[in-house]
């Protein structure tokens, strides 16, 4: 009896270890799978924020690229402010990463009349 | 936006150095104008008239670059500039001193009471033209006024 608990139990070993590394496998695709998902871009071009208006879902990041050949910020308009970028020079980034749901209303302070919103669902 | 909306005008905190540069750029190129052409047709008159368009000039130079300073602390809280910004402050600075000194070797002339304008002040009067230009038109791109937006 003692004998084929034994065995049963060295038997359950690589079973027990086979199910940990596939379920790591499974989950670290549904990781990648989310990170994919949750980054979105607006990008600056032409004195203008493209889209205009993004809706996300909660805890998505999104990436402002400035593809103008002048600097930009991205500063939001709530106080206290949300967020708020650096100076960007062409080609620069700058993420933010939205984890409360509402609406993020923001604009380029060098040039005001650039404004966007950023919807978080 | 209303355009008369003076509440709007006075707290945008950017928009009064977008403003006010168009004064010391217009009296500055028309001083200059004005010294070159008395110079030219040797009328005092004209030279009278450069004097007090480049001693406006000389003043209108300091709000213009006090709310620069200004948009620069409040708009991108002071943070170090690189690129089209710092080369626009930069040369607006240069072009500030420029003003300040032809407006300088004009009063020192008539406080002289000399009849004749040193002659190397024309050079340093054109070079002075082509920085404030530069600077202006550096301004008018990061406004988005020379750009395609």
């Amino acid at each position: 009896m003692r004998r084929s608990v034994f065995i049963a139990g060295l038997a359950a070993v690589p079973l027990v270890l086979g199910m940990g590394v596939f379920g790591t496998g499974r989950k670290g695709s549904i990781t990648s799978a989310q990170e994919k998902m949750s980054t979105m871009e607006v990008k600056i071009d032409n004195f203008s924020f493209g889209p205009v208006t993004l809706k996300v879902p909660v805890g998505t990041t999104v990436t402002w690229t400035n593809r103008d050949d002048i600097p930009h910020t991205i500063v939001s308009t709530d106080d206290p402010k949300a967020f708020k970028s650096k100076v960007l020079d062409t080609d620069e980034k700058f993420s933010s990463t939205f984890s409360k749901p509402g609406t993020y209303p923001y604009f380029c302070s060098i040039h005001p009349k650039m404004t966007g919103k950023v919807i978080v669902q | 936006m209303h355009p008369f909306d003076i509440k709007t005008v006075l707290f945008a905190k950017h928009a009064q150095h977008v403003v006010l540069i168009h004064f010391p750029i217009a009296l500055f190129i028309i001083g200059v104008l004005f010294d070159f052409l008395s110079q030219w047709k040797n009328q005092r008159l004209l030279a009278a008239a450069a004097y007090y368009n480049l001693l406006v000039a000389a003043i209108a130079t300091l709000p213009v670059v006090v709310t620069g300073i200004l948009a620069w602390q409040w708009e991108l809280e002071g943070q170090k500039l690189k690129g089209i910004l710092l080369m626009h402050l930069v040369m607006g600075c240069v072009s500030t001193v420029l003003i300040w000194v032809v407006w300088s070797i004009h009063t020192k002339t008539r406080r002289k009471q000399q009849a004749v304008l040193p002659g190397y002040r024309l050079p340093i009067e054109a070079v002075a033209v082509v920085i404030v230009a530069l600077t202006g038109h550096l301004g008018g791109f990061l406004s988005g006024v020379n750009g395609p937006g």
